[in-house]
């Protein structure tokens, strides 16, 4: 009933506002219907969106550097060994429903995340929590999960391992409070409009499933004083061409991503959207993957000749055409542990003439007798012109004969996982702001998202230390020998690209850039126009 | 002709049956599963939860029949996708979208398509026949992938006469609609051309003349109704077919539809809802053959059900 009155609150405002011609209301395009707006459930950056909106984090992040910041934790402090991480919260914050958000729902998410029957495929990013693992496995208890709540405003992580980079994980969606009471009540239905109880910025307004979605500033969120804008109109096109023809048509206000490339040219050249246009960071990394054990790809010079002859400006220049950086090293920018591989001299830069000889010295002068690579990526059109780029150029100086295969993606990452092909595309993108998620995540001998079998103890050894380290100068070194070891001495993969987002905002909007994707609408403003 | 009804409407049974079976075994065959979308594969034991929570842990044959079961009561589960929604939410709030888009455009296809054909047929050689041919000819060639950013362009972005995209009012439904229906208007068109041509050949045609009738009886009431059974064969799936959403159209024209969800469904191995709707629409299918049958005879009483 409260949540109901908040609602009629909201609405009332909005429309008080709009008599006086005032109303702000910002235009988004979505791209697709969110798959859940369940903090504790959603995997894709859709969902994330909203999420962010509608519930006020543990802790938050700020736009561009993504540093740590507080939100519903007002602040936070750790014991010498960074094991054990305690959070402070503010007293008021609370649900739209009126009650408080305390350290009980902040605890309950993250229990929640970890219980077995949520089923929830972002539990393991809290297997750092003691007991966490094996409560999500069914092999512990729920109450043995070091999780404590010494009173209603305040909340206890103990990990197993020194975690300098816990606030980190702190910040993500699986330890957003959520209110135990709706989830109880109305079970997965929950997240519907008529439904759900919040903390955010704004309240979830109307959930037209596959339209659209309106969000309305929340009256009895903590900081509503410095939210400016009124509602967010959230359509859900998915069409590129077709969400490009709304912004020019002044149906959006901004287009965060999936500018169509044939636009590119044209947004560049016009005297108006070239104004508009920004390419932003985006903490993702694209790669090809080597399967070193099968052969030529199991001779090292075979891999730094692939490796030497991938001209990433050029690719930049005239297929991606997004500004994107060209990458030597995998870590990307802005992420602690990223090395300039450029700068540094760290892996392979396109250097044709290097790339021969390292053919040849692996016993193939010219390309003569090197058998057929295959070169595999998931079906899309933006890989396949990649992939014809990489292959003209191994092609015309290498005289390697390119295999290019594509393959739907269910069907592609079940190839990987079991036969992957010499040559393979993959991308990653941050969950958290640390090395840990770039190296361990990725590289390490037991992870799952080692496509390249990569297994290397030595390897192991570092991203371990680097993990357990309280000393954060000690872990940048580590985490730069371990890229000079995966992406020059092993040469396990090429990094080709740091992504970059390619955004259009009306003049009239004032914005921020999130470099996680997860845009803070509450910081923005809307100009009159 | 009720005895027809019952033996075809029986005949739905094993049809059903063999599209269901053979969809379990295509799905379950195809490599990946529901929860493998990005490339990050999931721990086993996190699988394990997913598996257990939807039941992926039965055995296969259990699986089809909770699927079959489902299917049967419109009990028909979660998807795996979206999370908070059942499968048979999907169908209810999605669907109305896409059948409402196909009776619009299926009744432009009709309501134009036919009488161009038989303004085709009736003047054969003719500028208007030539004309109507090749707009003919260019529905069926163009894809609508390429047709709906063009009529984006002229009438949405420079006459600005109609919306770019999504739903809600009339105006809306006029540029998705007539994007899904040239395609059908062309066929239409085609076919009755080609069946008035036939049509004003056979004798009892020339008998009618004879008679003395005038012209526009005899294309109306004795060489049109019968040019229309072979129309009436393509209509029947031909509505089905649009009643059951486009992914190019809806995708194009943000249109909430039914289209978007049977294909993203295989491509997310959204096991529940590819069982759905498939089964959905392979019943609309037999359905509208039935339907086309029973019209053969209403057309042409020479036609018997026995």
């Amino acid at each position: 009933m409260k949540r109901m009155w908040l609602v009629a609150l909201a609405v009332a405002l909005i429309f008080g506002v709009c008599a006086t011609g005032q109303v702000k209301t910002l235009y988004w395009n979505l791209a697709s219907e969110p798959p859940s707006l369940d903090p504790n459930i959603a995997t894709d950056t859709t969902s994330h969106q909203i999420t962010k909106m509608l519930f006020a984090g543990l802790v938050d992040v700020e736009d561009e550097t993504a540093a740590v910041i507080p939100d519903i934790a007002k602040s936070w402090d750790f014991d010498a060994a960074t094991t054990t991480w305690t959070f402070h919260l503010r007293d008021d914050a609370q649900w739209t429903d009126g009650t408080k958000v305390t350290s009980a729902d902040a605890k309950y998410s993250a229990l929640r995340t970890l219980a077995p029957e949520t089923a929830s495929e972002y539990a393991a990013i809290l297997f750092v929590i003691q007991g966490a693992e094996a409560y999500n496995a069914g092999t512990g208890s729920r109450e043995d999960v070091g999780i404590m709540t010494p009173d209603p405003y305040t909340i206890q992580f103990k990990l197993n391992v020194a975690a300098g980079y816990f606030p980190s994980i702190a910040q993500l969606w699986v330890c957003t409070p959520v209110p135990q009471q709706a989830i109880e009540k109305y079970g997965d239905a929950w997240t519907e409009a008529a439904n759900i109880v919040t903390s955010g910025p704004y309240i979830l307004g109307e959930w037209v499933h596959d339209d659209h979605l309106i969000l309305v500033k929340n009256p009895s969120y903590y900081d509503v004083a410095t939210v400016k804008i009124d509602q967010v109109y959230c359509t859900m096109v998915n069409e590129a061409s077709t969400q490009m023809a709304m912004y020019e048509s002044g149906r959006l206000d901004v287009i965060n991503a999936d500018i169509p490339l044939e636009d590119m040219d044209r947004i560049k050249a016009d005297p108006v959207l070239s104004k508009e246009f920004r390419s932003a960071p985006q903490l993702c990394t694209y790669r090809y993957g080597f399967n070193a054990k099968k052969p030529p790809l199991d001779n090292i010079n075979v891999r730094k000749a692939l490796a030497s002859c991938v001209d990433r400006q050029s690719l930049i220049d005239n297929v991606l055409k997004g500004n994107q950086k060209p990458a030597q090293t995998w870590t990307c920018p802005g992420i602690f542990g990223y090395v300039d591989g450029v700068a540094l001299g760290i892996g392979y830069p396109y250097d044709p003439e290097a790339a021969k000889k390292y053919l040849a010295d692996a016993g193939y002068p010219g390309g003569v007798g090197l058998p057929e690579i295959t070169l595999m990526y998931n079906t899309s059109q933006g890989h396949a012109k990649i992939a014809q780029f990489i292959a003209k150029g191994w092609q015309e100086t290498l005289g390697i004969k390119v295999n290019i295969v594509n393959q739907e993606w269910g069907v592609y990452l079940n190839t990987c996982h079991t036969d992957a092909p010499q040559v393979f595309r993959m991308g990653w993108c941050a969950d958290y702001l640390d090395g840990n998620n770039w190296m361990y995540d990725v590289f390490y001998s037991a992870s799952g998202n080692n496509y390249e079998k990569y297994n290397v103890p030595e390897f192991d050894a570092l991203v371990l230390e680097a993990q357990g380290s309280p000393d954060q100068e000690r872990r940048l070194e580590l985490y730069k020998q371990a890229e000079i070891m995966i992406a020059e001495r092993d040469c396990a993969f090429i990094p080709i690209y740091f992504y970059t987002r390619n955004t259009l905002t009306k003049p009239y909007v004032v914005r921020t850039f999130s470099a996680l994707n997860q845009e803070h609408w509450n910081r923005w403003d809307i100009l009159p126009h | 002709m009720l005895e027809f009804i019952v033996r075809r409407v029986l005949w739905t049974i094993p049809v059903i049956l063999l599209v269901s079976s053979l969809t379990f075994v295509l799905m379950k065959s195809v490599p990946g599963g529901p929860f493998s979308s990005t490339e990050r594969p999931l721990i086993p034991a996190i699988k394990a939860n997913l598996d257990a929570r939807y039941h992926l842990d039965w055995p296969l044959w259990k699986q089809y029949l909770q699927y079959m079961k489902g299917f049967f009561t419109w009990d028909l589960g979660p998807s795996y996708t979206y999370r908070a929604r059942t499968v048979e939410d999907i169908l209810n709030q999605q669907w109305p979208v896409t059948i409402q888009l196909g009776l619009c455009a299926f009744l432009i296809a009709l309501c134009v398509g036919v009488p161009l054909g038989v303004l085709s047929a009736v003047k054969q050689n003719s500028l208007i026949d030539h004309g109507s041919m090749v707009v003919a000819m260019l529905g069926v060639s163009i894809p609508a992938i390429a047709l709906g950013p063009f009529l984006i362009w002229i009438f949405a972005l420079k006459l600005k006469w109609f919306p770019v995209a999504t739903w809600g009012t009339p105006a809306h439904i006029v540029l998705p609609a007539v994007t899904l229906a040239t395609f059908y208007l062309a066929r239409f068109a085609r076919i009755t051309r080609a069946s008035m041509l036939q049509v004003v050949r056979e004798e009892y045609i020339q008998t009618a003349r004879a008679k003395g009738l005038r012209e526009i009886v005899v294309n109306v009431k004795h060489a049109f109704r019968n040019a229309l059974i072979p129309v009436s064969t393509i209509a029947g799936p031909a509505f089905a077919d649009v009643i059951t959403g486009s992914l190019v159209v809806e995708r194009i024209f943000a249109v909430p539809g039914l289209g978007r969800y049977y294909v993203m469904a295989i491509t997310n191995r959204d096991y529940p809802v590819i069982m759905a709707t498939t089964l959905l629409f392979a019943l609309l299918i037999v359905f509208m053959n039935l339907l086309v049958d029973l019209s053969y005879g209403v057309l042409d009483p020479r036609i018997r059900y026995n």
